[in-house]
């Protein structure tokens, strides 16, 4: 019997919104495509619902990357800040810096690990991850660790070398 | 055993592992300082990671009505929400002034084509509008659109039936919430006139119709009168209607415990808001959704709508804390769902 949509909904919208968030760097185009993918399985009712809806998500997103980058629209970082509406402007280029280290550190990993560790942020488990990526789940944890090391490292370097560019 | 990988040691932190490994693992870290010492490095690494991920996350709002997304999936909501207040009181005084020079119309015996209105599509209601000024875009001007609507009110009504309906997900409406438009929120849609009309058999409660509807409103229209204070007991709670609008009778269906609240727009403009007790057919909380974020109120409610959306059919309400409420009355469906959000107990 197909998974209550109303209970993933509640359990896994706001995981959804923050995994596609990393992907599209634009919460209210996150939120438009999770609304979709839970619109898509209202229609379709899969099994599954979480797992479909993570695979869904994932493929909107990269559909959306690719027409971005045909577009040549590249997102000015600034403006695919998320709304903000209890922080004063202060907090807001912090927000802003922070994202965009993050960003960029998220950019150094392979999108294997990438995928793995954002699953693993939404609340995935290793089964399920298997499951998306095609990994295999005894290696889960391996990729996982790579993907954790790896962005730490990167992140790191990135403020690092804003420092010294503001130093400088 | 071999010194723990820290693949190893990633699965076990996320409580991934496997039980025997589990073991395995434990075992030989109680005697390996050097395992001890990786897994408090991997540990902390984890965390790590983990904040600087958290730290990139996008504000977190509230999610929209789960049966909303199937018809707007590219829009917020709440960016809607705002202008309702402002156009269903434009909507009142439009409906005031056009109701009183326009004679009434007999309604269409049956539905031939349903006409779809649905906030924000305007399109198939355009249609509809032969004589109608210039056709807008749906978004530019609610007040004109809704001016337009009315205008063309009769046209609409001669040509075919429409059967619109409101529901209203989730947050409870405080008696007093200042809030009101955004504690609430309203999904208009459709319902064919087979369907819907199966639909209504299945309702003990009148269903709502905007135009060329037929049974139900002769017949609330001669159920007994009762006082406001029957109307309580017979609700459980302070009927609710438009507040500000003067409230000319309650009246109860003699067969089941609804009232209806009829209200004057003017001297001959009667909005009738039907009302019954939700009980256990509605899984509605209102105290876990008054206190309760929105978001997480939310869904409760949306299972039992989910499910009527599953069949193809709607059943519009809303529910104002313990009762469902239907509208009705001369006006577009557009107006009266903008009506229906304004409904509150009345004072």
């Amino acid at each position: 019997m197909p998974d209550d949509i109303a209970e993933v909904y509640r359990n896994t919208y706001p995981a959804l919104v923050r995994f596609l968030y990393r992907k599209v760097w634009d919460a209210e185009r996150a939120e438009d495509l999770a609304q979709e993918a839970f619109a898509r399985a209202l229609v379709h009712r899969p099994e599954n619902t979480r797992g479909w809806l993570f695979v869904v998500a994932a493929n909107m997103a990269r559909d959306e990357a690719r027409r971005a980058a045909r577009e040549k629209r590249h997102l000015i970082l600034l403006k695919s800040e998320p709304d903000v509406f209890h922080s004063s402007p202060e907090e807001d280029i912090d927000a802003a810096t922070r994202t965009k280290h993050v960003r960029a550190a998220l950019d150094e990993l392979t999108p294997r690990d990438r995928e793995a560790l954002l699953l693993w942020d939404a609340g995935m488990s290793y089964d399920e991850i298997a499951v998306q990526t095609g990994l295999a789940r005894g290696a889960i944890g391996t990729t996982l660790a790579r993907a954790r090391r790896r962005l730490v490292e990167a992140y790191d370097a990135g403020l690092e070398g804003g420092q010294h560019v503001a130093r400088g | 055993m071999s010194h723990v990988d820290e693949g190893t040691l990633h699965a076990y932190l996320d409580g991934e592992l496997p039980p025997a490994e589990r073991t395995a693992l434990e075992t030989h870290i109680a005697d390996c300082a050097s395992c001890r010492a990786t897994l408090t490095e991997e540990r902390a690494l984890r965390e790590r990671a983990s904040a600087v991920l958290g730290s990139a996350r996008p504000a977190e709002r509230p999610a929209p009505p789960l049966e909303q997304l199937r018809r707007e999936p590219k829009r917020s909501p709440w960016r809607v929400r705002r202008s309702f207040a402002w156009a269903a009181s434009i909507a009142l005084a439009l409906g005031v002034g056009y109701s009183l020079r326009t004679p009434r119309v007999p309604a269409a015996a049956t539905p031939a084509q349903p006409v779809a209105l649905v906030q924000d599509r305007a399109a198939s209601t355009q249609e509809e509008k032969a004589p109608a000024p210039p056709q807008r875009r749906p978004n530019d001007h609610r007040a004109a659109r809704v001016a337009d609507e009315l205008v063309a009110r009769d046209a609409a009504r001669a040509d075919s039936a429409a059967l619109v309906a409101t529901r209203v997900r989730g947050a409870a409406v405080a008696p007093a919430a200042p809030t009101l438009a955004d504690s609430i929120r309203v999904d208009a849609s459709v319902v064919s006139g087979a369907a819907a009309r199966a639909e209504r058999d299945r309702s003990t409660a009148p269903s709502l119709f905007v135009d060329g509807a037929p049974a139900r409103q002769s017949m609330a229209a001669n159920w007994p009168v009762i006082s406001r204070r029957v109307a309580k007991t017979i609700l459980g709670e302070e009927p609710v209607g438009l507040p500000g609008l003067e409230t000319r009778t309650f009246r109860r269906d003699p067969e089941t415990n609804a009232v209806v609240v009829e209200q004057a727009l003017d001297s001959s403009t009667v909005i009738q808001i039907f009302q019954r007790p939700a009980g256990g057919a509605y899984p509605y909380d209102s105290s876990e959704a008054a206190t309760a974020s929105a978001s997480r109120a939310r869904p409760r409610a949306n299972e039992a709508e989910g499910l009527f959306r599953e069949r193809g059919n709607r059943l519009f309400a809303r529910f104002v804390r313990g009762l469902r409420v239907e509208i009705k009355g001369p006006l577009s469906a557009d107006s009266l769902n903008r009506l229906l959000e304004q409904v509150a107990p009345l004072p």
